[in-house]
């Protein structure tokens, strides 16, 4: 009964915890397309070698082979776009939203959604300053939120600003490879 | 037989009343957990599990983009909690072993329980046929068809009715009963 309780507690350990919203959709919406009165929806089904290569660049696929990204308009006139990217970790999944500006550059970075265990963990990077290092960055820019946080925040925070980093290069490389390159094609 | 918790020692009553006592927290938060996340009814349970993959089963020879209109209440709508084939892999993964340790502890219970041979071979079958039959649903809503979510709806319901019975058994007999059947 001994052995079988120590399993128990093992195992529950070893549970994840559920996922908790810290930021709502539309409201990390309505922060990363600012000014947007109308929004769409484009929806990238990748066939096997374009999720292939996506692979190749971040190491990573999207949830069932498909990207969302959600576009925002003021009037005619195109204000961003964003897509939200799910990291799996060992301790459950965050979800971080990558807004972007119409130029193609990171306009925001929003943590939405972690399990109970690391949401201290997003707070504490989050207040030490962790998506102001995203502004601005470019394809080829390798987001730099760990590094940056290492020594100014606890460890905690130190690694899920590494998730974070995993999350903000998926958004970048998934937006270039498949979201303006289209739209130049279009 | 030595093990009967009808005549066991006070603490040992005590030990498995504490157990049956936690297990009963766990299976309370479970559901609400489930209620949150997954939903009761089959239509639910098919959306969080076979999710677009039931839409999309394989990827286009080439890449597809499709594009609609959005509202900001779209943005608002409650979201459907999505699993996906890597998470139903860590899902599995964890699950399974502690839904097996439960099955085993409360299978511990039902052998020092006063029940004829066929009736305690019955209800062990049931602690551990119920998360297969959970765990089987999900992969079979993924991959076959989401008409397999009353299998999951089915394991879970009877988790939860091998833990009551087995609960309400040992309570009584160890607690409101003077002598058990003899066996």
């Amino acid at each position: 009964m001994n052995l079988l309780l120590r399993g128990a507690a093992i195992a529950a350990v070893l549970h994840i915890t559920p996922v908790v919203v810290l930021v709502k959709r539309p409201d990390a919406v309505q922060t990363l397309l600012p000014g947007a009165d109308s929004y769409f929806a484009r929806d990238v089904h990748l066939s096997d070698p374009d999720a292939h290569r996506l692979h190749e660049l971040v190491d990573w696929s999207p949830e069932d082979g498909v990207l969302t990204f959600f576009g925002g308009r003021a009037g005619a006139t195109i204000v961003g776009a964003l897509t939200f990217v799910r990291v799996d970790t060992p301790h459950g999944p965050i979800e971080v939203a990558v807004g972007f500006t119409p130029q193609g550059a990171v306009r925001g970075v929003i943590v939405t959604k972690a399990t109970v265990e690391m949401k201290p963990w997003v707070l504490e990077a989050v207040g030490a300053g962790l998506v102001e290092r995203y502004r601005g960055l470019k394809p080829g820019d390798e987001p730099g939120g760990a590094a940056a946080l290492d020594g100014h925040a606890g460890k905690l925070a130190v690694y899920i600003a590494g998730e974070v980093d995993k999350g903000v290069a998926r958004g970048l490389a998934a937006y270039w490879t498949f979201y303006v390159v289209r739209n130049a094609g279009a | 037989m030595l093990y009967d918790l009808g005549h066991a020692d006070l603490r040992i009553k005590w030990l498995v009343t504490c157990l049956l006592a936690t297990l009963g927290i766990s299976y309370v938060f479970g559901a609400l957990m489930v209620s949150l996340y997954a939903g009761f009814t089959p239509g639910r349970v098919a959306a969080t599990y076979a999710g677009r993959a039931m839409s999309m089963p394989m990827p286009p020879e080439t890449t597809m983009v499709m594009e609609h209109p959005m509202s900001m209440e779209e943005f608002v709508k409650p979201e459907v909690h999505e699993v996906d084939t890597d998470l139903l892999i860590q899902d599995t993964h964890v699950h399974v072993p502690m839904y097996g340790v439960i099955a085993a502890a409360l299978s511990l219970v039902v052998v020092g329980l006063s029940l004829s041979q066929g009736w305690a071979l019955a209800l062990i079958t049931l602690l551990f046929a119920a998360p297969w039959l959970d765990f089987a649903g999900m992969w079979l809503t993924k991959f076959v068809s989401g008409r397999f979510a009353t299998v999951t709806l089915i394991g879970g319901w009877a988790m939860g009715l091998g833990y009551v019975v087995v609960t309400a058994l040992a309570i009584h007999q160890m607690w409101f009963r003077r002598r058990g059947v003899v066996r």
